[in-house]
């Protein structure tokens, strides 16, 4: 997801929780720590399953068959884009290489364009989002996944950012 | 010759440069549309570029739009009395759905288009609608500001307190009690973020003749009668700045060199539809498959009317008709045949418009009407399904 215009509207929102409403607190607390369970479960042998993120905050987990991966956008970028009010999901059967624009969400006057961390073939499109699109803010690496991919050649998942080095790049992108 | 070639390079984008502004003298919305998103696209990620440019009468949805929901789309057509504030009278206005998000907006010769690409690291969505607030104050405009909804409006209350002069979200005319003039919208933004760049543009109502006509224009017949995913447009009162586009456009390069650092204007016009990029992006906003089939799905139903003669429902996604169900009220016996030719019933319908595309079926329900002889051979209802959808779907010029 490119446009994460807002590295520095959320660094805001949560440096200013002191002066928010006690639900829009509870909903920042939530987002914040949802990076910590990952980075404690991240061990030295690295599995090829493990989830991967892109620097266009994009996140994709390898399924056990090995073969297919799931698709969505990180929780530092559904929070930093706002209310999603339409999601334009990928066609099934489409071919896509690494980096190519696979579907687009629209929220807050902005449509930001999705790129797929991998090249293959989407298999599965999260149609759940097409009625409540909204989904992507509340479970944005849970039920707001966006698409399913067949990947054309595993080892181009070696090249993406573990959760730990995504954790960095948030940081370092909100200049800390 | 030579001449003609220099003055055709010095008019091409500079895109390595880090910070870069242009100006088209093209009045074509498809093609300043797709200037700016070549812009977008290829400049480096860490550049800023200004874009300013003038369209003739259109409106412009945003890329999650429905137009049959969002425009008066017969209205399009049909608009004798439109007024060019420069060129007389205009008898026709272009739909064209952008590429960033957001509602439907009016452009016309009275208005000035503003476009600012960043890093989308360095970008909030008030950035830049606060740098336009700071042009419009330079130029007297006291009663800008940034609202809410990060656009820009001019307050309508009495002076009060004086307000922080920096702060372009507050002015002294700033009246927020449930009683106060409402402030009058004055721009609009939208954005598009793609690959780490944020593209933020915006309209400036200087002095279009047409504010009236534009309200009538962004309603639509149709809008009681459809449910639309997508995004829905949220309609403000607007007024004109009364600044001439010259002045606008001065002060906005100014304010975006004391943001960026200072560099000068390149003009661009239709020599750039010579960039195979621009050409593509430029035939692919005018195709009918963008501007109508990339409609989100919805349905047209007729349920609330309570005059209606015959249940209409039709669900259309990705502009083709995936579910039609046209049912009578009530039993009525087949009416007989004038001639040979055998009568269009009303049974028929369902089968006949699923897997048409919108326009097909505006277009053979046009066709329809102003065929004397094809009504007589229609069932009584099946006219009244077919005038109903002519209202709700009219004939769009240019899309046939």
């Amino acid at each position: 997801m490119s446009g994460v215009y807002a590295g520095r509207a959320l660094k805001q929102s949560i440096s200013s929780v002191a002066r928010c409403s006690r639900p829009q607190y509870l909903r920042l607390r939530a987002q914040r720590p949802a990076f910590k369970p990952m980075v404690r479960s991240f061990t030295a042998s690295t599995r090829i399953s493990e989830k991967k993120y892109t620097e266009d905050h994009e996140w994709i987990e390898l399924s056990s068959d090995g073969k297919t991966g799931t698709i969505g956008i990180s929780t530092y970028a559904a929070a930093a884009l706002g209310d999603v009010v339409f999601v334009e999901l990928p066609t099934l059967d489409l071919t896509v290489a690494k980096g190519d624009s696979m579907g687009a969400v629209e929220s807050v006057k902005s449509a930001s364009d999705i790129m797929t961390p991998v090249s293959g073939k989407i298999v599965e499109a999260n149609s759940v989002l097409e009625d409540t699109p909204g989904t992507i803010n509340k479970s944005p690496e849970g039920d707001g996944w966006l698409a399913k991919i067949e990947l054309s050649d595993v080892k181009e998942l070696e090249g993406l950012l573990d959760g730990e080095g995504y954790r960095k790049f948030t940081e370092e992108a909100e200049g800390h | 010759m030579i001449i003609r070639h220099q003055l055709c390079k010095a008019a091409r984008p500079r895109l390595s440069e880090p910070v870069q502004s242009y100006i088209s003298t093209s009045r074509d919305p498809y093609l300043n549309l797709s200037i700016e998103h070549h812009l977008l696209q290829k400049s480096p990620p860490e550049s800023a570029i200004l874009f300013l440019y003038v369209n003739r009468p259109s409106i412009i949805i945003g890329r999650n739009q429905n137009p049959w929901l969002e425009v008066d789309l017969s209205l399009t057509t049909y608009c004798q009395g439109l007024l060019s504030p420069k060129s007389g009278i205009f008898w026709h206005i272009d739909l064209v759905r952008r590429r960033s998000g957001g509602g439907t907006v009016f452009h016309d010769e009275g208005n000035v288009n503003w476009t600012v690409i960043c890093p989308s690291a360095e970008f909030t969505r008030d950035k830049h609608a606060e740098m336009v607030v700071r042009a419009l104050r330079g130029c007297g405009v006291e009663r800008s500001r940034v609202n809410e909804r990060h656009d820009i409006v001019l307050d309508q209350g009495e002076r009060k307190a004086n307000s922080d002069p920096e702060d372009t979200h507050a002015t002294p005319y700033t009246d927020v009690s449930a009683f106060a003039a409402r402030p009058l919208k004055v721009s609009g933004s939208a954005y598009k973020l793609s690959r780490g760049r944020a593209l933020h543009h915006g309209t400036a109502l200087l002095s279009s003749p047409n504010l009236k006509f534009i309200s009538q224009c962004l309603r639509s017949p149709a809008k009681p009668y459809i449910t639309a995913r997508g995004v829905e447009s949220v309609s403000s009162p607007v007024t004109n700045i009364n600044l001439t586009n010259e002045r606008f456009i001065t002060a906005i390069q100014s304010q975006f060199s004391a943001m960026y650092g200072s560099t000068q204007a390149i003009q661009v016009d239709e020599d750039l539809l010579s960039i195979p990029d621009i050409e593509t992006g430029y035939d692919e906003l005018q195709s009918s498959e963008w501007t109508y089939n990339q409609t989100p799905q919805f349905t047209l139903s007729n349920s609330s009317e309570s005059t209606r003669l015959v249940n209409i429902d039709l669900t259309a996604r990705h502009g083709v008709i995936t579910e039609a169900s046209i049912t009578p009220l009530a039993e009525t016996p087949a009416e007989t045949p004038l001639a040979d030719t055998p009568m269009l019933e009303l049974s028929a319908l369902n089968e006949r418009f699923t897997g048409m595309t919108l326009l097909d079926l505006s277009n053979w329900a046009g066709g329809r009407l102003s065929s004397p002889q094809d009504a007589l051979y229609m069932e009584d209802e099946v006219v009244h399904v077919v005038e109903w959808l002519q209202k709700m779907l009219p004939m769009v010029r240019g899309s046939l």
